[in-house]
């Protein structure tokens, strides 16, 4: 009886736990790709060797309404799509300075790339835009402190396209349009 | 008390000053040398608008003040108890031939000298910061405006404020947008209030002031809380052939200290893109109309939807500014500028338009003021102000 009852047991468990990944290997093919670009028209991330290098980030201040430059050393590897990926982790880390964080805690970067054409595609998870303070101000700090510091440091970025989870948004939450890509604007950095 | 501890305490109260007189004789010193400057000041500044000038008497104090007109004079007193720092600054204006200060017993008098004999007056004061505001209107179209007005028994203040539509043109139409709603609450408050609410209250709010002043159409995008896209909201307006564009939002910043209305245009970056598709358009316009197939108009149609607020832009500028300028002297902020942004609500909208945040959800005390209905009314008023200010200097809209 009582191994009779241990077996069925143990095949319903092995059941519930080929259902669950399966549904889970669905769950992630069916989360839309990544849009447009083709591989060929990314630049070859040729991994080069890991190598400090200064960057230049974009962050809000309490004192004003400006974006404020702060500089800071990070180890990365060579290619202009590391780089940038490194850039947005370093946003993430927040400021060194006591600027204010542009971007919600709970964000995290999906998938980056540039394309020849120089346009950084950015695609974030959708905390940036759900957990978002989503009045206009915070919109443009959180957009233009991406794309300024893209933009600054990287040659090969010249615009920059904001994608969350994969695809096109129309706004962060309501207000600026996500729908074209956007060039960076110095006037909003302080001197 | 023994004599020992009387001299420990004595000790005692001597140890202290060495730390404490030194540096609070200072301050007192540095108070007293500073006091000049913390004089209450008194400070004119003029603007020209189209068809008046204001004139802005500022000070640091709440002012008690009366006007009277004598030819083209007017006379401005100020009672003052204590003495004002006077701020001169030469004044150039088209109204405005000079003005001048001089002192009586216990009051100031500001003399305007306008330049025509023929002319109205309006003044108003306003609290935060202390300003007493005086328009001047040359003889002209106002006067007439208003003795009509006066005789058909409307207030006088209101007169400068309507306009009479002529009846060649299509009626005006205002579309005021309350930004948000359903679902989609935008910012919210610290004590909860929603961005959505606000931006109702204050639209409906406005949307009866036009009603009641001027003699046009007005459509609000919404008038309950329901979920309408951006893009709709810029079809209401170009399906009613909107002359005006008005979206009114709250502001919310990481800022803890961020304050006061901001006004925005659609940005240039957006537009420099549209204008490279218009020229390309305009180059093409011939082959286009005999060329195009089924799937293409889609796009062209896309690109025509995408700069649609092109053409508008200075104008648009326009129009911020005189709203940014009533909202400034309403929240007494120091003349902030107007602003621009790729807002997507604006993109689509084929008339002057323009995104007001009225003020910032995320600070507290300006969340509080929003809520109360009186501080809406003001915000409305201040909105409509501005907006009659353009309409006035573009009548040809």
């Amino acid at each position: 009886m009582d191994t009779k009852r241990l077996v069925i047991l143990g095949v319903l468990f092995v059941f519930l736990v080929v259902l669950v990944i399966i549904f889970f290997n669905l769950g992630s093919e069916m989360k839309p790709k990544a849009a447009p670009p083709l591989p060929s028209d990314r630049i070859e991330s040729s991994q080069g060797p890991a190598e400090p290098i200064t960057i230049v980030l974009f962050f809000p201040s309490e004192n004003d309404d400006l974006l404020h430059r702060e500089e800071r050393e990070i180890i990365s590897e060579s290619s202009e799509g590391e780089k940038a990926k490194r850039i947005i982790e370093e946003i993430f880390k927040g400021s060194q300075r006591g600027y204010l964080s542009p971007i919600p805690p709970e964000t995290k970067l999906r998938e980056l790339f540039i394309t020849k054409d120089g346009v950084a595609y950015v695609d974030f998870s959708r905390d940036i835009s759900e957990k978002h303070l989503s009045g206009s101000s915070a919109e443009i700090s959180t957009i233009f402190s991406v794309v300024n510091s893209l933009s600054y440091n990287l040659k090969s970025v010249k615009k920059v396209f904001i994608l969350i989870d994969g695809g096109e948004r129309k706004t962060l939450g309501g207000h600026i349009d996500l729908t074209m890509a956007f060039s960076p604007q110095y006037d909003l950095v302080a001197n | 008390m023994s004599l020992g501890d009387r001299e420990k305490l004595f000790r005692y109260r001597r140890g202290i000053p060495k730390f404490i007189l030194a540096p609070s004789c200072l301050f007192l010193f540095l108070n007293f040398w500073s006091f000049p400057q913390a004089q209450p000041t008194l400070e004119v500044s003029a603007r020209d608008y189209a068809d008046y000038s204001r004139l802005i008497v500022a000070s640091s104090k709440p002012l008690s003040t009366s006007i009277e007109k004598s030819e083209s004079f007017l006379f401005v007193k100020i009672r003052a108890n204590t003495p004002f720092r006077i701020q001169k600054e030469s004044l150039q204006s088209r109204f405005i031939k000079s003005v001048e200060w001089s002192q009586g017993r216990g009051f100031y008098t500001l003399t305007i000298r306008t330049q025509h004999a023929d002319f109205s007056y309006d003044s108003f004061k306003v609290s935060n910061p202390p300003q007493f505001i005086i328009d001047i209107y040359p003889n002209g179209r106002k006067d007439e405006e208003e003795t009509a007005k006066t005789s058909a028994g409307t207030p006088v203040v209101e007169a400068r404020t309507e306009k009479v539509d002529l009846p060649s043109q299509d009626p005006e139409c205002i579309v005021i947008d309350p930004g948000h709603g359903g679902l989609e609450v935008g910012a919210k408050g610290k004590f909860g209030t929603l961005e959505k609410d606000l931006t109702l209250a204050i639209g409906m709010k406005l949307a009866e002031i036009v009603r009641q002043r001027r003699a046009c159409n007005i459509v609000l995008t919404r008038d309950s809380d329901v979920d309408i896209s951006l893009e709709d909201r810029a079809a209401v307006a170009n399906n009613n052939k909107a002359t005006l564009f008005i979206s009114i939002h709250v502001n919310s910043s990481y800022r803890i200290g961020a304050a006061g209305p901001e006004t925005f245009f659609l940005s240039k970056d957006a537009s420099d893109e549209e204008a490279r598709r218009l020229a390309f358009l305009e180059n093409n316009s011939e082959n286009l109309a005999n060329n195009i197939e089924a799937d293409d108009e889609d796009v062209i149609k896309m690109i025509l939807w995408d700069m649609a607020q092109t053409a508008y832009l200075k104008q648009s500028s326009e129009l911020a500014e005189r709203i940014q300028n009533e909202l400034n002297l309403l929240w007494g902020t120091t003349n902030r500028g107007i602003k621009q942004a790729p807002f997507k609500v604006l993109t689509g909208v084929a008339c002057p338009a323009v995104l007001i945040e009225v003020a910032f959800i995320s600070n507290a005390q300006e969340e509080r003021k929003l809520l109360t209905e009186e501080y809406q009314l003001k915000v409305a008023e201040a909105i409509y102000k501005g907006l009659s200010n353009f309409l006035r200097e573009n009548s040809h809209l």
